[in-house]
């Protein structure tokens, strides 16, 4: 279970922390722009 | 007891959607069904990251902004009448079917639209992304609800909050990435980091295909992993008489049918629609809004479009964190103080914005962060209200009924907004003065959410159901 847990949880985490990065990397913009 | 059954029809379906065989064996870890909520709510969150291809597609249909933009409108309305009236089917047969069935519908939404693209029907691309992938914008959104709040009763509010925050996620995902494959698929030169570069309509039509073929594997997993409690499970170490302590919190149940016939009900609907509309006023107009509210004495913005852009990021990471940070909250402080905050102090805090937000661009950014994180928190509460005002019983369908306002809160919270900034002067001439109307009104539309909320009572006890229900997979078995 607790493999399956690490999966299920890294298959959502990857994507949605990409999307966190790509999105504060703009946000600089708001501070430096 | 009023409407006891409420309609619940017998669907056939194959039997590795039945619900029967999405019953969780021992040692399963409840904390599986978050990711699988979340792996749903990721996708059709793609929804508010359409502006990355809009402009593509006006030049492409040689069309207008207005006409590419009822496309998402569509979507929208369809995402609370599907949801409104596949609610209690949703809750019916269980997760995995709902979650696949939403599944078919976003990715068979985006392969119809991409075909209109290709052939050049804008009406295909409204009948693809917007009615079908509407449907399953709708079903998707409703999918985990139910079964989260059973899994974790305890803290029903944090479990929707996971899931519903992923809906948020998705548009952050959806836009960096739909920009770089559109880099990758077009032809004519598009470069991602170039505002002013448009990418080609075929490298949109690729770029459709691919989202809706990603999608639905990516969905698959939420619906292979999903399962629902068997009888009687309840958390290791509750106990069910905690809830009984709390005065709005009920353990009797409540149909759907009965639940639209109780003035809560109707309180609710009025508190998400006064939350949401004031939400979206601010959201719609994010990027002119921050320019237009710090120009000099030239005429010419202090905020450059990347700054404005730059905040446009940040209000989408203010409302994902919302929904997850005030809804878990919400388990500790209970429902209705919770929508107090995002009511009471969003007032005080939109009067702020209108009075003193030119003052500074760091307090413009805070008061706007604060109340974008009420927003989401709004909607990601609302299942747990529900559970605490009807029972668990039909609050997938209860909650899909509640999503209309938020159809209506997208039509009313634009209209507010444009209507006064249109009487006040041309875009891009505007000053902070000009918003001041439309914020104030939005302080008026909060006070009426806030009186709504305060008059939330508990059920009355005549629509309650006689006895504990079955739940619907048992009285089939």
């Amino acid at each position: 279970m607790t493999g399956r847990l690490v999966v299920a949880w890294t298959l959502v985490g990857i994507p949605l922390a990409y999307g966190l990065v790509e999105t504060l990397r703009k946000a600089v913009g708001l501070f430096t722009g | 007891m009023i409407g006891a059954t409420s309609g619940y029809g017998k669907t056939v379906l194959p039997p590795f959607l039945s619900r029967d065989h999405t019953i969780a064996g021992p040692g399963f870890s409840r904390w599986l069904i978050p990711p699988a909520a979340l792996s749903v709510h990721l996708c059709i969150g793609q929804v508010y990251a359409t502006s990355v291809y809009k402009t593509a597609l006006v030049e492409h249909f040689d069309s207008s902004l207005t006409a590419i933009g009822i496309v998402f409108s569509i979507a929208i309305v369809m995402l609370g009448l599907s949801a409104a009236v596949c609610g209690t089917w949703v809750d019916r047969n269980g997760p995995r079917a709902a979650m696949f069935t939403s599944a078919c519908f976003w990715s068979v939404g985006f392969l119809v639209a991409a075909v209109g693209i290709g052939v050049g029907s804008l009406w295909l691309v409204y009948l693809g992304y917007g009615v079908i992938g509407g449907i399953g914008l709708g079903i998707g959104y409703i999918s985990p609800v139910s079964t989260l709040i059973k899994w974790f009763p305890d803290r029903p509010g944090l479990a929707t909050g996971l899931a519903i925050m992923g809906f948020g996620g998705g548009a952050l995902i959806a836009s960096p990435l739909s920009a770089r494959l559109l880099q990758l698929y077009d032809q004519s030169g598009y470069v991602a980091t170039d505002p002013s570069s448009v990418p080609d309509g075929h490298a949109v039509m690729l770029l459709f295909v691919t989202l809706g073929l990603a999608y639905f594997a990516f969905m698959m997993f939420g619906a292979f992993t999903v399962r629902v409690p068997a009888d009687g499970w309840r958390p290791e170490g509750w106990d069910p008489h905690e809830i009984e302590e709390r005065k709005l919190v009920t353990t009797a149940s409540v149909s759907a049918a009965n639940a639209i016939r109780t003035p809560q009900f109707w309180l609710l609907w009025l508190v998400l629609l006064c939350n949401v509309t004031a939400g979206i006023g601010i959201l719609e107009q994010a990027a002119p809004m921050i320019q237009d509210f710090f120009r000099g004495g030239d005429g010419v913005s202090t905020v450059s479009a990347t700054a404005a852009a730059g905040f446009v990021g940040l209000l989408s990471i203010a409302n994902m964190t919302g929904r997850f940070v005030w809804s878990t909250t919400s388990d500790y402080t209970g429902r209705k103080p919770m929508y107090l905050v995002y009511l009471g102090a969003g007032m005080v805090l939109y009067l702020l914005l209108a009075t003193t937000g030119n003052s500074s661009v760091a307090l413009f950014v805070l008061l706007a962060a604060v109340i974008l994180s009420f927003y989401g928190g709004g909607f990601a509460t609302v299942p747990a209200y529900l559970r605490d005002l009807f029972g668990t019983y039909q609050v997938g369908a209860i909650h899909g009924r509640l999503l209309t306002a938020w159809s209506a809160a997208g039509v009313a919270g634009p209209l507010i907004v444009n209507g006064f900034l249109d009487a006040q002067g041309t875009p891009g001439e505007l000053t902070a003065s000009a918003y001041r109307p439309a914020l104030l009104t939005m302080v008026g539309v909060l006070a009426l959410g806030f009186v709504a909320n305060l008059l939330i009572r508990p059920v009355d006890a005549r629509f309650h159901e006689p006895q504990q229900p079955r739940e619907p997979e048992r009285s089939r078995a």
